[in-house]
């Protein structure tokens, strides 16, 4: 199979996308932003007899509020969401994720539902839709449903999408008025990069104090999908968020990733930086806390 | 005859520094290419297309080390729109090449070596059909051992790569007693020092066009660093009358040396002679590049040195081993370098340096900006500091009890005659505001658990070729029918801004505007033979070159005038492209007038000029070309902090103190100090092709990481003016030497910010956490 030989169609509206999902014949793929897909195309691992080109479906490219959260269109670009002010303040965690993707360009051309799709662990705006508790709307021509973030994911590169299936919109709660949150990425360098470990918090706190009400932790990067960090966050609740009671979290961390080696890092590293993002972010937290 | 006309090349000037009778030279210039490079007006070669146009394509070797057994191309051939397929059996003249020994074959026969071999070449209609063609030509190997390491490949029990073994070259410098003075020492110092096998990743891939012409010329395009060699080259596979290619290497996308060599300019002539006239073009991807493109030596040094409780380094012994993968190309002039280098700008009394170039099934290593020096400067830098630290010294003082002057004899026992600015490029670091200020500067981490430290370094490069080389340069001038003059140096712009100096050059010797200067470089049908543009020498020689040749068309153009006007020549001035009677200033003439004059009498109106760079006397024996007759030196301060959690650094300031002797263009040089600091900060903390048993683990920029503007820091430039007596203008070579004292200086910098030192680069996080662990891990947050 040649690249000149692939056919690309453009549908116009969802339903027509659906129905071209549903077609079996033919292999498929969707191509949204095209930031995974041309590059595993230019690998030759991505090779459908037809690519759906959905970038020009505007009715999936939206950012809301309604009584059941807020909702993001999967075409939504990580620029998009930078953008958003309502994003900014009732998903903050979100936001400082999505500015950490690649560069510039890339988040002109990514999107939410792309970023979902590829089901990298080293993804940097998964984590935050983890602590946000989001819930993916898949839909097919027969049958919508909604799938828990913590389920959604197999392993690197797995989802639970069926080929006839594709992303029709993304739920996460709002933030309360005292929750705040931070992203922590460590790369090879600043820019133009893949993560080696990433940590996400969303931490509630009691007003005027440094203690935490509850809490959701969560790492990228160090095991086959992206995971909570759930002893650390039944700690966050023990005393308040003291220099050294944010160290004890630390040195738990590590316990809860299982990272592997690889090009950009040795499994060890990993573990090392599970602890030492988890403590250089709640430390940059509560700082940014104290000066609200 | 005298002509006597303002010409700034008068013996009683070359001693001044100051460039204020200038009018061209030493001022800000922008660059003569920078709208159309900005605007992208400008293309690369590897931009064009033209119409007819077919697609060349490379197979590679599938294994690092094989027998092959047989190749069959039959399928491939019938492949339709697949125009030609090529082997071994289709080079008509020699099938080898390398700058000096010309042991990497054209296209592979009985054996392969490291992934970068060729084994076939396919032109067909379409880039895809060539890709489909590559994939139906059938290769049988037999995997051979893969020789990964180079102390590996020095020992008996390696596979020999080559019938002259796998150590290619091995040089020594020899000098004093070293037993005897590390009896004498009152510290020694002895580490091991690993370097990265860095890449060019230049924008411009490996690339270019071939064209079999009605004429029967052959003309290569293809982006290059010598055009003359290249031709060369190419005559001898294609067992052509060099005459008959014509070869064009310039505009490049870049270069740093890894274009110093054939890229792919002998695949382009062989598919050229098959595609029936139509032109060929090669394009490497990135992965390509990354996998069959050259890369700097990996280099293990070992160095050992002895100091005095004054401070004084009384020995230096070194041996480093390179890894120059499975060809030579330019790897016994690296290793070269590297020796001669090693022990720095200094007066050593003893030196025992050796250095082994080693053939290895790891890619192909050459030239790449640097040379050699980046490798083993680091030990000698690093043991300064160290002795500094441990007698109390201030390392700037350190450097100044050790470093040479002009007129003393260096560690490698030569008397340098040429220019020495270190001495004045540590007095600008000792006086700059980090510096001064370091103390105040490292207090204020941006972060409570983030360390700051500053450090300092100095080095050198030498300047064009070594003893054993010829090193020669050329240029001409033309008048043109508007007036205008085209200044011709075969030396590339490989985007140095070498052409804005000589532009610069040629309108100071001859009076006129810059925007009266054509500039012409990388032709052979166009330029002379003036050598490489390698060795930090394009500027030296070419401002050489144009100097050497400027006097004559002044005096073509004052005797035509002369001749015209009936006045005698030695009264004719020239200003504003008019030559003027000076006696009688309304008795002019313009240069379009010279020029209309001259066709008329159908003369030549171009000149030619050649000169010879000065070189030592004598070689070191043994050390394979040392020493070099000039150097540039140089000086860095820089600033890094570090996160103690992660092991993430920053470089935040970098002074970058440059004796370059007299400065032509302050925008060009700050483009050189800045790029180098970068190119260098990558070295240091970034950047490593990761090869494992012969394979790329390293695929394409996705995962080779080089500093982007986020990992920029400030960088301040101060240039320090030591003119270099034997060019005309007290020009001296800095394209390198700006990269090279600033990875010591980061490393020092980490060490001075953490106590931690890391002796294997690239300083990754990674690496610099773990050389922190042995430090207070359990420290409170705000105390680390």
């Amino acid at each position: 199979m040649k690249v000149s030989e692939m056919e690309m169609i453009s549908p116009t509206s969802v339903h027509e996308c659906l129905h071209a999902l549903t077609d079996q014949q033919k292999s498929s793929r969707l191509i949204a932003g095209g930031t995974d897909a041309v590059v595993r195309m230019k690998d030759r691992n991505w090779m459908p007899d037809i690519w759906i080109n959905i970038k020009g479906l505007k009715e999936l490219r939206y950012i809301r509020e309604d009584a059941s959260g807020l909702h993001i269109g999967p075409l939504t670009t990580h620029t998009d969401i930078v953008k958003s002010e309502l994003l900014q303040s009732k998903a903050d965690v979100l936001t400082f994720a999505a500015k950490e993707v690649g560069a510039t360009q890339m988040q002109n051309m990514g999107t939410l539902g792309g970023n979902l799709g590829t089901a990298s662990p080293a993804g940097d705006t998964i984590p935050a839709l983890y602590v946000l508790d989001a819930h993916i709307q898949l839909s097919s021509l027969h049958q919508i449903r909604s799938v828990p973030i913590k389920d959604f994911f197999i392993g690197p590169g797995k989802t639970v999408i069926k080929p006839d299936e594709m992303i029709s919109d993304i739920v996460i709660r709002p933030q309360e008025k005292n929750e705040i949150g931070i992203f922590e990425k460590l790369g090879p360098r600043k820019a133009q990069s893949i993560s080696i470990v990433n940590f996400t918090a969303s931490l509630k706190i009691k007003a005027q104090t440094r203690q935490c009400i509850g809490g959701k932790l969560a790492f990228g990067s160090v095991a086959p999908t992206i995971i909570r960090a759930k002893k650390c966050e039944s700690m966050l609740l023990l005393d308040p968020l003291d220099e050294h009671m944010i160290q004890n979290i630390a040195k738990v961390a590590w316990k809860e990733v299982a990272p592997i080696s690889d090009i950009r890092a040795s499994a060890n590293y990993r573990k090392d930086m599970a602890s030492a993002l988890l403590e250089r972010g709640l430390y940059r937290l509560m700082k940014r806390w104290e000066n609200k | 005859m005298s002509i006597k006309v303002n010409n700034p090349i008068g013996k009683k000037h070359r001693q001044e520094t100051s460039s204020d009778r200038f009018q061209w030279i030493g001022k800000r210039v922008p660059r003569i290419d920078g709208p159309e490079k900005v605007t992208g007006e400008l293309q690369y070669m590897t931009d064009r297309s033209y119409p007819n146009m077919v697609w060349g394509k490379v197979l590679r070797a599938k294994y690092p080390h094989a027998r092959i057994t047989n190749i069959d191309t039959t399928q491939a051939k019938v492949l339709p729109g697949v125009i030609c397929v090529l082997t071994y059996r289709d080079i008509p003249g020699f099938n080898g090449f390398g700058i000096v020994t010309p042991d990497q074959p054209v296209l592979c026969e009985d054996v392969v070596r490291c992934t970068a071999d060729a084994v076939a070449l396919v032109a067909a209609e379409t880039n895809e059909i060539a890709e489909e063609a590559l994939n139906l030509i059938q290769v049988d190997y037999e995997p051979l051992e893969v020789v990964a390491d180079a102390e590996y490949a020095m020992t008996e029990q390696a596979p020999q790569l080559h019938p002259d073994g796998n150590i290619h070259s091995h040089v020594k410098i020899n000098n004093g007693d070293v037993n005897q003075a590390f009896e004498e020492a009152d510290y020694i110092f002895e580490n091991t020092y690993y370097s990265p096998r860095q890449m060019h990743a230049f924008i411009e891939t490996e690339g270019g066009w071939g064209m079999l012409e009605e004429d029967g010329v052959l003309t290569i395009q293809c982006p290059g660093q010598y055009a003359y060699r290249d031709r060369l080259q190419i005559s001898r596979a294609l067992g052509l009358n060099p005459e008959s290619i014509h070869v064009i290497s310039s505009p490049n996308g870049g270069a740093f040396g890894g274009k110093d060599e054939i890229t792919v300019q002998i695949y382009l002539a062989l598919l050229a002679l098959h595609s029936g006239g139509r032109p060929v073009k090669i394009h490497l991807s990135r992965e390509e590049s990354v996998q069959a493109g050259m890369k700097r030596h990996p280099f293990k040094v070992q160095v050992k040195t002895a100091a005095k409780k004054d401070g004084t380094i009384i020995a230096n012994q070194v041996r480093a081993v390179a890894d120059t993968g499975a060809y030579a190309s330019l790897g016994p002039a690296v290793i070269a370098l590297a020796v001669e280098h090693a022990c720095g700008p200094y007066k050593i009394p003893h030196v025992d340096i050796e250095g082994f170039c080693v053939y290895t099934n790891n890619g192909i290593a050459g030239a790449f900006r640097g040379f050699g020096v980046n490798q083993v400067c680091v030990g000698i830098e690093t043991h300064l500091d160290m002795t500094a630290e441990k007698i109390g010294m201030d390392p700037i003082e350190i450097r100044k009890i050790n470093a040479y002057r002009q007129g003393e004899t260096s560690s490698i026992g030569h008397v340098v005659k040429s220019s020495v600015g270190t001495h004045q490029t540590l007095d600008k670091a000792q006086n700059c505001d980090l510096w001064v200020n370091r103390a105040s500067y490292k207090k204020q981490p941006s972060e409570p658990w983030k360390k700051r430290g500053v450090a300092v370094a100095t080095s050198f490069h030498g300047v064009g070729m070594g003893i054993g080389t010829p090193d020669y340069g050329a240029a001409s001038i033309e008048l043109l029918p508007d007036g205008r003059l085209k200044v011709a140096v075969g030396c590339e712009e490989i985007g140095t801004g070498n052409g804005t100096v000589y532009a610069q050059v040629c309108a100071e010797m001859l009076h006129c505007d810059m925007s009266d200067i054509t500039v012409v470089q990388g032709d052979t049908s166009e330029t002379l033979d003036g050598g490489t543009v390698t060795a930090s020498r394009s500027i030296y020689t070419g401002s050489k070159a144009i100097a050497t040749v400027a006097p004559q068309m002044i005096q073509l153009l004052a005797e035509t005038a002369a001749e015209i006007l009936h006045t005698p020549a030695k009264n004719m001035e020239i200003e504003n492209s008019t030559v003027i009677d000076k006696k009688d200033p309304s008795n002019s003439l313009t240069f379009i007038e010279i020029y209309d004059y001259l066709s008329k009498a159908k003369a030549s109106t171009k000149v030619n000029g050649h000169f010879y760079l000065p070189k030592e006397k004598e070689e070191i024996k043994g050390s394979g070309g040392a020493p070099h007759h000039i150097y540039g030196y140089m000086t860095h301060v820089v600033m890094v902090e570090v996160d103690t959690l992660t092991g993430e650094t920053d470089v935040l300031r970098v002074v970058s103190i440059p004796d370059c002797g007299r400065v032509m263009n302050l925008q060009g040089l700050e483009g050189q100090t800045e790029g180098g600091a970068i190119m260098g900060i990558g070295y240091t903390l970034y950047e490593d092709v990761a090869i494992e048993e012969g394979y790329h683990k390293t695929k394409n920029f996705a995962d080779y990481i080089f500093p982007t503007i986020r990992e920029t820091p400030e960088i301040e430039t101060i240039p320090v003016e030591d003119p270099e007596p034997t060019n005309p203008f007290g020009a001296k070579g800095i394209g390198e030497v700006v990269m090279i004292p600033i990875i010591p200086a980061i490393m020092s910098a980490i060490y001075d910010a953490t106590g931690a030192r890391v002796r294997h680069l690239p300083a990754t996080p990674e690496r610099i956490f773990e050389a922190m662990k042995p430090m207070n891990k359990s420290a409170p947050i705000s105390s680390r």
